[in-house]
């Protein structure tokens, strides 16, 4: 009985201070994508601002060893998503966010990797970074709602797709506008998240 | 207006998905440092030499031709040209490729090279060198070309790659493997010449400092040896720089838009040509 009536209690106080029912911590979203350079698979947790348009996720990904050669790697990246454009359709449930885009920063541990900036190597011997990695993508995204919580909050599915690339490969192709072509460089990752 | 707008997008989405099937598997990435490939473009090295070993050679009695390159990391505007002017020579048996051919040591470079130069008429050999091995490229060269040390023999002459970026293992004492290279060379039977192909020469300062007086003793007193092939400089040269006897060959790199053609022939006759491109 107590237990049930704790919740309850909890969002009339939180309602009187915030718009979203809870503590301004906890995450908005979780989200759990494949490939798109951050691992074969990756997972993590999120925040929307501005109305739901901008969304900061955080994830950590995992390249198995029988991909990556004689260890596994772990892959941690902060990845910011701008969807400005909201569809509604015919289903009232549904909505189409047909284009957003964003950038991203991964660390890749050097445990696994011949890192560049090692002290091997001089200062400048290589200039740039084996382990942080810069990215930007373009994608989209279809919504559904879902029966709000028992607090009320209400609660979503999303997928998405995202075309990408990463700061290496764009110097590869900037230096080689005829040599190279987009697709070459482009990466593609697709992923859910489960806003809560 | 908004029918035929719905039907659009419709057509826009489906093409789109068409498009993504397609290329999709190669988009996939997990991560720019893995080793994920198709078959295709998986143990090159071993594929090249099937065909070198199936061509006859194109070239009567002992002579044997070769295009030398090296350094093609990210030069693709020059790859195409290259292969051009390589596929109008005559008698060539194959190319080969003195290291770095990935510029940041991702596997996805590795690729987009041979992309490029497996269009030549010829087989082409590659031996790892140091932009090879940064970040995961040492896995990637290996699941892409093949082993880091090998040799093989054609119209009897036997071909030594080997490993000598030593600074990418910290000057671990073990890189090149000299202990390796003597057995190599020791091993003449039947075997007219001796060709050593590497990246970084034993003058240079990512070669460990411990191992160029076994290494370049090793070479002098190598019983068939023609020269010493290299990389790494970008700029061709020719020198003699131990004064032993070992003729050291630096290649041009793509970007020179040059490379060199080696004929030889007999127990030591070469002759050496530049061709621009």
């Amino acid at each position: 009985m107590l237990l049930s009536t704790l919740p309850a209690s909890a969002q009339i106080t939180d309602s009187a201070s915030t718009t979203s029912g809870r503590r301004w911590y906890v995450p908005k979203h979780a989200v759990l994508q494949a490939a798109g350079g951050i691992g074969m698979v990756s997972g993590g947790v999120g925040y929307s601002v501005f109305r739901q348009r901008l969304d900061v996720d955080v994830l950590a990904g995992y390249v198995p060893q029988r991909y990556a050669g004689t260890k596994a790697l772990g892959i941690f990246t902060l990845k910011t998503t701008y969807t400005p454009y909201t569809i509604p359709l015919r289903n009232a449930a549904w909505c189409l966010h047909p284009f957003s885009f964003g950038g991203l920063v991964n660390y890749t541990p050097s445990r696994t990797l011949n890192r560049s900036r090692d002290e091997k190597y001089y200062d400048g011997y290589y200039w740039w970074s084996s382990t942080i990695r810069f990215g930007a993508f373009v994608g989209g995204r279809v919504a559904r709602g879902l029966k709000p919580a028992g607090s009320g909050q209400p609660r979503m599915v999303s997928l998405y797709y995202e075309l990408g690339t990463n700061d290496l490969y764009v110097v590869s192709k900037a230096t080689n506008l005829s040599g190279l072509k987009v697709t070459d460089i482009l990466t593609l990752g697709v992923g859910g998240k489960f806003t809560f | 207006m908004i029918f035929t707008l719905i039907s659009l997008i419709r057509q826009a989405a489906l093409l789109t998905v068409a498009t993504l099937l397609l290329t999709g598997c190669e988009l996939f990435e997990f991560s720019p440092n893995d080793v994920r490939a198709p078959a295709a473009d998986r143990d090159l090295t071993a594929k090249n030499l099937a065909r070198l070993q199936a061509q006859p050679k194109p070239t009567g009695g002992d002579t044997l031709r070769f295009v030398f390159t090296g350094d093609s990391q990210r030069f693709y505007e020059e790859i195409g040209p290259l292969v051009e002017s390589v596929n109008r020579q005559r008698g060539i048996s194959a190319l080969v490729v003195a290291g770095d051919i990935a510029d940041f040591g991702l596997r996805r470079e590795m690729q987009w090279v041979n992309d490029r130069l497996r269009h030549l008429k010829v087989p082409y050999l590659t031996v790892i060198g140091n932009h090879d091995q940064v970040a995961n490229g040492r896995q990637a060269y290996q699941e892409i070309f093949g082993p880091l040390n090998y040799t093989f023999t054609y119209d009897r002459t036997r071909f030594i790659l080997i490993d000598t970026n030593s600074r990418e293992y910290g000057f671990n004492g073990k890189v090149p493997d000299v202990g390796w290279l003597q057995q190599q060379l020791a091993d003449t039977v039947g075997i007219r010449r001796q060709i050593v192909l590497c990246h970084v020469p034993p003058s240079n300062e990512d070669f460990d400092p411990a191992l160029v007086k076994p290494f370049t003793e090793a070479l002098a007193k190598a019983p068939r040896l023609l020269f010493h092939l290299n990389g790494h400089a970008h700029s061709f040269s020719i020198s003699e720089p131990y004064a032993d006897g070992v003729t050291y060959i630096n290649s041009f790199a793509f970007e020179k838009r040059q490379y060199v053609i080696l004929t030889v022939w007999g127990a030591d006759q070469f002759k050496l040509e530049k061709v621009a491109f």
